[in-house]
C-alpha cells in the first residue's frame, strides 16, 4: 500500500509540485535568512578576527564595542609594557577619518594606525603591494571592497568609476595619501573602507584629536595564562583588558542589543516557518481532502487505521524531504554566489541545515497529523454516496 | 463441515441518522436473511434505506438496534482492527460511483484489495491483470480510470470487488452506467465469481433489466422489508 500512497502523490502533478514548492520556499527562508544573519553579526567582529596576533586588547573602560574606540594616553601604553606577564604591547589607532576623492567627494572611512616598528594589526592578505611598504612616505593601504566601492574613482561623464590604484593619491583631513597596497579585510558591519597606515602618521592625519591611543595590542609570555595577564594589567593601569574572544563576544552583545537586526531577521524566519507550515499544511490537507473518498474506500476495504497513518505520513515525508532538498540546494547556491563577492554574504553551516531541517520536519508532521486526523474520523460509509 | 447456514441473518436491525428533531429513521426493524449460494437484490424507491442496509450488512456503519451476522459472526463484537481486517477479507464492494483512484492504473485499482491484504505489489497487480481479463479488459490494464469509458470503469470496479474472492460481495446500483448488453456481461461475470455453495452477493438497484439474474428480490418501503420473492427465471439465468 505504500507504493499506492506514493502513486497517489505523484500521480497529482499540480498538487504535488505546488507541496514542495511550499516546502522549498520555507526551508529557503528558514536557512537563507539565519544565514545572512550570522555573517553580518561575524562581520560586527571581523575587525578583531582580522588583527588575528594579539592575546589581548587594552581599551578605555567606557569602550562599548569595537568600532566605538575611546582615547586613552599614550602613556599608557608603557604603563602596560611594564605590566608583568606582557610579551610585547603595540598601539593601535582606529578612528572614522574623511577621505576626500577627486572630484571633492567626501568619505568617511576607517583609518586603522600600526604600531610603526612592527605594523601589527595589518591585514593578513595583500592583493597588492606589501605592507611594508607603509614605511614609504604618505603610504596608506586600501582595503578591497573600499577600493572598488566608496573609494573608487568618481566616473567622469560617459566613464565608469574606476577602482582605487597602487599609486593613485587620496586626501585624509586636507593631507595627501599615497596608496601603496590594496588589501583583503573581512566586510565590516558598516561597510565603510580602511585605510591602514602608520601609527604616526595616523597621528598626524588625525590632528583634531589630542589624544590617539585606541587600543594597546599584547601578547602574553608563553608561560603566563592569558586570563591572568589580563587581570593584571586592569589592576595595574585601571584600563579594561579583554581577551580577543571576550571582546569580539562583548561587541556581537552590544550589536545585537542595540540594533534591531534579530528582530527583523528573527521575524522573516518566524514569517517563513508560519507562511511554510499554514501553506503546506493547506496544500497537504487538501490533498488529503481530495482524496477522502479513496481513503474511505480502502477503509471499507479493509485498511487498518495504522496502515492509513503510515501511509500519509509516508505522502508527507515524502514531500518534506524533496522540498527542503530543493530548498536547501537553491540556499545553497545562493551562498556559493554570494561568498566570493563583497557586500551581501550569507553561512551556511550544519547547524543551520539542522535546525531547518527539523523545523521542516516539523511543518510536514503537522499537515500529516491534522490530515491523519480527518481520514480516521473518516466513516467508511461514505463510500456508498 | 458444518458452517453457517446464512451468509446474512439480521434481525429488528434499527438505525437512525442525525438526532432530535433532524432524526431520520433509515432502518426501522429489518429482518432479513441472504442465504448461502444466492443472488439476492435490494429494490425500492429512493430514500427507503438500501443503501443504510448494505453499508450495516458489509460491517462499514453501525446499526443502533439488533444484530447482523455475517457468516454467523456478529463482527460488531469483535475490536475495530480485527474488524476492519475481516472486511478487507471476506466482502468486495462495487460502489455505484466507481470510486477508482484516478492516479492508479486499471490493473493497481484492482490489485488494492490484495495490498490491503498484504500480498506484495507484483504478485497483487499480476493477479489483478489476470482478473481484468475476465471482465473483458484484456488491453486496458494500464490504462488510467479517466482513460476508459463509463462500463469499462465499472467492470474495473467489479474486477476490484472479486480479485480476492470474498465471500460476500455487495454492490450499490452496479449496472447503473451501463447500457443493456453491457449490463448484462457485468451481471454473468458477478454471477460467476461471486456466487457459490458458501458465497452470497447482494445488489442494490433500480434496474429491471438485470432483475432476471436474481435468485430473491426483498423489496423495501420507507425503512421497511414489505416483501421477499423468489425472483421469475429468465433465460439468460442458464448461461454458464
Ligand atoms: N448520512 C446521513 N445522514 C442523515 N440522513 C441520511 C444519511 N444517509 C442517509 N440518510 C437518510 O436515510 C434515508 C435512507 O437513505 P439511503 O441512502 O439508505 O436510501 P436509498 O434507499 O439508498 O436511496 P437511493 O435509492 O436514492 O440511493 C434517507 O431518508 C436519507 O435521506
Ligand atoms: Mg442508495
Amino acid at each position: 500500500m505504500f507504493r499506492i500512497a506514493l502513486k497517489m502523490l505523484l500521480g497529482d502533478r499540480g498538487k504535488y509540485f505546488g507541496i514542495i514548492t511550499g516546502i522549498a520556499l520555507a526551508s529557503l527562508l528558514m536557512i537563507q535568512q539565519p544565514g545572512i544573519l550570522i555573517s553580518i553579526f561575524s562581520r560586527t567582529y571581523s575587525f578583531i578576527s582580522d588583527v588575528a596576533l594579539p592575546d589581548i586588547w587594552v581599551m578605555d573602560p567606557m569602550v562599548k564595542y569595537v568600532d566605538d574606540s575611546q582615547p586613552m594616553l599614550d602613556t599608557q601604553l608603557y604603563r602596560v609594557r611594564g605590566v608583568k606577564g606582557v610579551e610585547w604591547a603595540v598601539p593601535l589607532y582606529k578612528g572614522n577619518q574623511r577621505v576626500r576623492l577627486g572630484d571633492g567627494q567626501l568619505v568617511s572611512s576607517n583609518l586603522i594606525g600600526l604600531d610603526d616598528a612592527t605594523l601589527i594589526g595589518g591585514p593578513a592578505v595583500m592583493l597588492k603591494g606589501r605592507l611594508a611598504d607603509l614605511r614609504l612616505p604618505d603610504a596608506v593601504i586600501v582595503d578591497e571592497a573600499g577600493a572598488t566601492g566608496r573609494l573608487a574613482k568618481p566616473a567622469s561623464p560617459g566613464k565608469k568609476a574606476e577602482p582605487l590604484q597602487v599609486g593613485d593619491i587620496l586626501e585624509i583631513n586636507d593631507k595627501r595619501a599615497r596608496v601603496v597596497g590594496i588589501a583583503r579585510a573581512g566586510a565590516t558591519f558598516q561597510s565603510q573602507p580602511i585605510i591602514y597606515t602608520t601609527y604616526t602618521r595616523a597621528t598626524t592625519y588625525a590632528l583634531s584629536e589630542r589624544k590617539l591611543l585606541s587600543y594597546i595590542l599584547v601578547k602574553a609570555k608563553a608561560d603566563e595564562p592569558v586570563a591572568n595577564v589580563t587581570a593584571r594589567i586592569r589592576h595595574d593601569t585601571g584600563m579594561a583588558a579583554r581577551s580577543a574572544d571576550e571582546f569580539k563576544d562583548m561587541t556581537f552583545q552590544y550589536i545585537l542589543n542595540n540594533t534591531s537586526i534579530l528582530t527583523n531577521f528573527g521575524f522573516v524566519v518566524v514569517v517563513g516557518f508560519i507562511v511554510g507550515a499554514a501553506v503546506t499544511g493547506q496544500i497537504f490537507y487538501n490533498f488529503t481532502l481530495d482524496n477522502l473518498r479513496y481513503f474511505a474506500v480502502f477503509k471499507a476495504m479493509g485498511a487498518t487505521d495504522r496502515m492509513l497513518r503510515r501511509m500519509i505520513l509516508l505522502q508527507a515525508l515524502l514531500v518534506g524531504f524533496v522540498g527542503f532538498g530543493l530548498g536547501a540546494g537553491a540556499t545553497a547556491v545562493f551562498a556559493a554566489i554570494t561568498r566570493e563577492r563583497p557586500g551581501l554574504s550569507m553561512t551556511l553551516n550544519w547547524q543551520l541545515l539542522l535546525g531547518s531541517s527539523i523545523a521542516v520536519a516539523v511543518i510536514v508532521l503537522f499537515a500529516a497529523l491534522i490530515s491523519v486526523r480527518k481520514v480516521l474520523k473518516l466513516e467508511p460509509a461514505v463510500v456508498f454516496k | 463441515m458444518n458452517g453457517p447456514a446464512s451468509a446474512v441473518q439480521c434481525k429488528g436491525v434499527i438505525k437512525r441518522y442525525g438526532s432530535g428533531e433532524a432524526e431520520v429513521l433509515a432502518l426501522r426493524g429489518i429482518d432479513l436473511e441472504v442465504r448461502m449460494g444466492e443472488l439476492l437484490m435490494l429494490v425500492g424507491p429512493s430514500g427507503c434505506g438500501k443503501t443504510t442496509l448494505i453499508s450495516v450488512i458489509a460491517g462499514i456503519l453501525d446499526q443502533d438496534e439488533g444484530e447482523c451476522l455475517l457468516f454467523g459472526q456478529d463482527i460488531t463484537r469483535l475490536p475495530a482492527d480485527e474488524r476492519t481486517r475481516y472486511r478487507g477479507q471476506a466482502i468486495g464492494f462495487v460502489f455505484q460511483s466507481f470510486n477508482l483512484i484516478p492516479t492508479l492504473t486499471a490493473a493497481e485499482n484492482v490489485a488494492i484489495p490484495m495490498l490491503i491484504n498484504g500480498m506484495p505489489f507484483e504478485s497483487a497487480v499480476a493477479e489483478a491483470r489476470s482478473r481484468l481479463r475476465d471482465v473483458q479488459l484484456e488491453g486496458r490494464e494500464d490504462a488510467l480510470p479517466t482513460q476508459l469509458s463509463g462500463g469499462q470503469q465499472q467492470r474495473v470496479a467489479i474486477a476490484r470487488a472479486i480479485v480476492h474472492r470474498p465471500r460476500l460481495v455487495v454492490c450499490d446500483e452496479p449496472t447503473s452506467a451501463l447500457d443493456g448488453e453491457t449490463g448484462h456481461k457485468v451481471m454473468q461475470v458477478l454471477k460467476n465469481v461471486a456466487v457459490g455453495s458458501d458465497r452470497a452477493l447482494v445488489i442494490v438497484t433500480h434496474d429491471a433489466r438485470i432483475y432476471e439474474f436474481a435468485d430473491r428480490i426483498a423489496r423495501m418501503e420507507d425503512g421497511r422489508i414489505v416483501s421477499v420473492e423468489q425472483a421469475e427465471r429468465g433465460t439468460k439465468e442458464n448461461v454458464p
